[in-house]
C-alpha cells in the first residue's frame, strides 16, 4: 500500500499562548505567532519573550514548532534593534521567522545566524525564479502569494527545491499582499506595518466622471461596489496540494478564537493524516466540510488555486446563509467517577440546550444538558458568567481540552 | 515629442512585463524609440517591473537579452525572480528596483544595491521627514515621483468585471480609457481611479501627485531623479507638463528658483491637468507620526 512519508505540516495561527496550546493540542505541527515588534497584527495578542519561552517549551513537549511573524515593511528607524530581537528568538528556540522586508531578511541572516528565515506571503512570490532567488539568499522556505494556482505550484516544484508553504484556509487579501496601501491613503493606517483598516471590504460608489465633480454613477443602487474576498477553504482539495509538493499548509487567523483555531486545525490534521496514510483510497469526509462551516465567518472558495476568481469568490450584496454556532465553553477537567465535566463558560448556556462536545483527534458527540451546578454544588438553570467554571454531568466521557458549542437559534 | 521637451530619460515598456504603462510598446517600437532617444543623447528605461507568474518569468530571459542587445540604458524590476535571472545571465543591463509601495527604507534599497541595482524608485508613501533620513544612508540614487497617478492597490482579480457580472449588468469595458472611479463610504467627494488590464485591477490615490513646489527641497536632499507618470494625462498636456518640470530643473540649476516662478509653474501644471483629475502633494508633507 502506498503511503506518503513526507507529510506536509499543518501550520496554525496562535494569537495568544492559550491559542498556541489549543492549536497544538488539536493537531497543528507548527504555529505562528507575533512578537512585540516587527509584526503585522498589532491588534492580535502578541507574545513577550517569556510567553514565547513557555510556548516553545509546550511545543517541544508535543513535537511541534513555533514560528514568529516579523513581516512589516519597515520605514526609516523601524528596524532598530531587530538584530538583537532575532538573536533572542533564536536563543529562545523559535524554529523560524517569517519576514517580507529584505532589510529585515538581511538582518536576520547576518545578525542571527542559525535562525531559519521564511519569506512571508506579503512579498508576493509568484514564480520559481523568485523562489530560487530567496533560497540563494539563505531562506529555508517561501510562503507563496495567494494568487498562485495548483498547476503553477507543480511547475515551481520542477524548478526549485526550497520549501513551499501555501495558505489553505482563512481570510484573504483581495489584492497582491503587500502591494496594497488603500489603508494608508484612505485611513492613514499603514497596511504594511500592522495598521490595515480592511478598506477593501468597504462599500464604494462606482462612477464615471468626465469632469471633476460631475459623477455618472455605475453602481447598482441595491448592490454597492466592493473589493471583499470570501474566505479560502481547501478541505476538498488536500490531495492536489500534497501531490503538488506543498510542504506546509497554512491556516490564516491570529486574531481568531480558540473555537476557530481548534476546529480548523482538527479538521486539516484529520484530512492530511487520512490522505497520507492511504492516498489511493482516500475519500473526503463530509463531516470535515460541515465542521469548517460551523466556524465560517464568510462564504468559502478555493481562491486562485483553480483559476482566476469570479464574482462568486467575492462578497457582493446579501450574505448567503450559513450555519451559525456559538462557542459556549471549554472542558477543564472531567470526573470519571461522577461523570461530571468541569466547564469554563465562554458564552451563555444552560439546561435544555443541545450542546456539541468536540475534542482533538476529531471526536464529537452531542448531548442535551440535563443538569448544571456551580462549584459549590448549587443547582442552576443557566451558566451566565464568562470564564466561571460550572459542573455539567455528561452521558459520554469527555476530556480536559474538549470544547462545547451550540447552534444559534435561527 | 517628449524628446523635444528635453527630458533626460524616457520610461516605457509593454504590459506583459511592465506595470501600469500609458501604452504597451511592441519590441520593434521599443527598438525604434531607443534609437531615436540615443541619437538625441537621451536615455531609455524599460519597465520589467510586473509581478511575474511562471508563464511570464519563462519569457523574461529572452526579453532581457533583447533589451541588452538594444543597449537599453536601464530597466525597472520589482520581482526578485528577474534579478535572479540577471545574476545568472550576467547581462550588462543596469536595473532600478521598483516594487512600488514596498520601497520604504534606505536599508532595503541598499539590499538591492548589493544585488546589482543601480537605483530604486522610492515609495510614494514615504513622507519628506523620512526622506531626509533616508538620503543620508542611500548607496544608490533614489528616484522619486514628482508628478502623476499613484497606484495604491493591485489585485490579480478582475474586480470590476466580477462586479458587473454579479449585478448582471454586462459591460464590456473596464479599461483605463473608460475612466471609472470609486468613492469611499460617506466621502462622496473622493474619487479613486480604478481600471483593469492584463496585470489585474489597479486603484489609484484620490489625486495625482504634483511636487513642483518641492523640487528645490528635493534637489537639496540630493534627490535629483524625478519621475513623471503620464498614465492618465492627455498626450499633448503631458508633454507640456514635462516641459514645465524641465524648466523647473533648469531654473534650480541656474539658481533662478523664486517664489514667483514656483507659483507660475505650479499654475501651469494645474492648467495642463485633465479636467477630471485633482492634484496634491500626496504623503510628502504628512507627519510620519500621523500614520498609524
Amino acid at each position: 500500500m502506498r503511503t506518503i512519508i513526507n507529510k506536509p505540516e499543518v501550520l496554525a495561527p496562535a494569537g495568544t499562548l492559550e491559542k498556541l496550546k489549543v492549536a497544538i493540542n488539536y493537531g497543528a505541527d507548527a504555529v505562528y505567532i507575533g512578537g512585540d515588534a516587527y509584526g503585522l497584527r498589532t491588534r492580535a495578542g502578541n507574545f513577550s519573550f517569556d510567553q514565547m519561552r513557555e510556548g516553545v517549551a509546550f511545543a517541544k513537549a508535543h513535537n511541534a514548532k513555533v514560528y514568529v511573524a516579523a513581516n512589516i515593511v519597515a520605514h526609516e528607524g523601524d528596524v532598530q534593534g531587530a538584530g538583537k530581537f532575532f538573536r533572542t528568538l533564536r536563543d529562545i528556540g523559535i524554529s523560524a521567522v517569517i519576514v517580507s522586508d529584505p532589510s529585515l531578511i538581511e538582518i536576520a541572516i547576518t545578525e542571527a545566524p542559525g535562525l531559519p528565515v521564511h519569506l512571508s506571503t506579503q512579498a508576493s512570490a509568484t514564480n520559481y525564479e523568485t523562489l530560487n532567488f530567496w533560497q540563494n539568499e539563505g531562506l529555508e522556505r517561501v510562503v507563496l502569494a495567494r494568487e498562485v494556482g495548483i498547476e503553477e505550484i507543480k511547475e515551481m516544484r520542477r524548478h526549485t527545491n526550497v520549501q513551499i508553504e501555501a495558505f489553505i484556509h482563512g481570510a484573504m487579501c483581495i489584492g497582491y499582499s503587500g502591494r496594497c496601501v488603500l489603508s494608508n491613503h484612505m485611513s492613514m493606517r499603514d497596511a504594511n506595518r500592522g495598521g490595515c483598516a480592511q478598506n477593501c471590504r468597504w462599500k464604494y460608489d462606482l462612477f464615471e466622471m468626465p469632469t471633476m465633480g460631475e459623477k455618472q454613477t455605475e453602481t447598482d443602487p441595491k448592490t454597492p461596489f466592493t473589493m471583499s474576498a470570501v474566505d479560502m477553504a481547501m478541505i476538498e482539495h488536500i490531495p492536489d496540494l500534497v501531490e503538488a509538493g506543498v510542504n506546509s499548509f497554512k491556516i490564516e487567523g491570529r486574531m481568531k478564537s480558540i473555537h476557530y483555531v481548534s476546529t480548523v486545525a482538527n479538521v486539516y490534521r484529520r484530512a492530511v493524516d487520512s490522505y497520507c496514510a492511504d492516498p489511493d483510497h482516500y475519500v473526503l469526509n463530509q463531516d470535515w466540510v460541515d465542521e469548517l462551516w460551523k466556524v465560517a465567518q464568510r462564504e468559502m472558495s478555493t481562491g486562485f488555486y483553480y483559476g482566476t476568481p469570479t464574482q462568486d469568490d467575492e462578497l457582493f450584496g446579501k450574505r448567503r446563509k450559513r450555519p451559525q454556532y456559538t462557542f459556549v465553553g471549554q472542558v477543564l477537567d472531567y470526573d470519571a467517577k461522577r461523570q461530571v465535566a468541569m466547564v469554563q463558560q465562554r458564552n451563555n448556556f444552560g439546561v435544555g440546550d443541545k450542546v456539541e462536545f468536540y475534542g482533538p483527534h476529531f471526536t464529537h458527540h452531542e448531548e442535551v444538558i440535563q443538569q448544571l451546578w456551580d462549584k459549590d454544588n448549587d443547582i442552576l438553570r443557566r451558566a451566565p458568567d464568562a470564564m466561571m467554571v460550572y459542573q455539567v454531568p455528561v452521558d459520554i466521557p469527555v476530556k480536559a481540552g474538549d470544547m462545547l458549542r451550540k447552534e444559534r437559534a435561527k | 515629442m517628449l524628446l523635444t521637451a528635453d527630458v533626460d530619460t524616457l520610461y516605457l515598456g509593454e504590459d506583459f512585463f511592465g506595470l501600469r504603462l500609458p501604452h504597451s510598446f511592441k519590441r520593434s517600437e521599443v527598438a525604434e524609440i531607443v534609437q531615436l532617444a540615443h541619437a538625441a543623447g537621451k536615455k531609455v528605461t524599460v519597465a520589467v517591473n510586473a509581478i511575474m507568474h511562471n508563464d511570464r518569468i519563462a519569457k523574461v530571459a529572452d526579453y532581457l537579452d533583447f533589451l541588452a542587445a538594444l543597449q537599453v540604458d536601464q530597466i525597472t524590476v520589482g520581482d526578485p525572480g528577474v534579478i535572479y535571472l540577471l545574476q545568472q545571465k550576467k547581462l550588462n543591463l543596469p536595473f532600478i528596483y521598483d516594487a512600488e509601495v514596498l520601497v520604504t527604507s534606505a536599508r532595503q534599497v541598499n539590499f538591492w544595491a548589493k544585488h546589482g541595482a543601480s537605483g530604486a524608485v522610492i515609495a510614494r508613501e514615504v513622507p519628506h521627514d523620512e526622506l531626509t533620513e533616508m538620503v543620508t544612508e542611500l548607496q544608490i540614487p533614489g528616484e522619486i515621483q514628482v508628478y502623476g497617478a499613484t497606484c495604491i492597490h493591485q489585485s490579480g482579480r478582475p474586480l470590476l468585471h466580477n462586479y458587473f457580472n454579479f449585478v448582471k449588468e454586462h459591460q464590456d469595458r473596464a479599461d483605463r480609457a473608460r475612466g471609472l472611479f470609486v468613492s469611499a463610504p460617506h466621502k462622496p467627494e473622493t474619487h479613486y481611479s480604478i481600471y483593469e488590464d492584463f496585470n489585474g485591477t489597479h486603484v489609484f490615490a484620490n489625486n495625482d501627485l504634483n511636487l513642483i513646489t518641492k523640487l528645490a527641497e528635493l534637489n537639496d536632499l540630493g534627490l535629483t531623479h524625478w519621475k513623471l507618470d503620464g498614465l492618465f494625462a492627455d498626450h499633448d498636456q503631458f508633454v507640456n507638463i514635462a516641459q514645465i518640470f524641465v524648466a523647473a530643473k533648469k531654473a534650480i540649476l541656474a539658481q533662478k528658483w523664486t517664489p514667483d516662478l514656483v507659483e507660475q509653474l505650479d499654475g501651469q501644471v494645474g492648467a495642463n491637468q485633465p479636467a477630471n483629475r485633482g492634484l496634491d502633494t500626496g504623503f510628502y508633507e504628512i507627519d510620519p507620526s500621523e500614520v498609524q
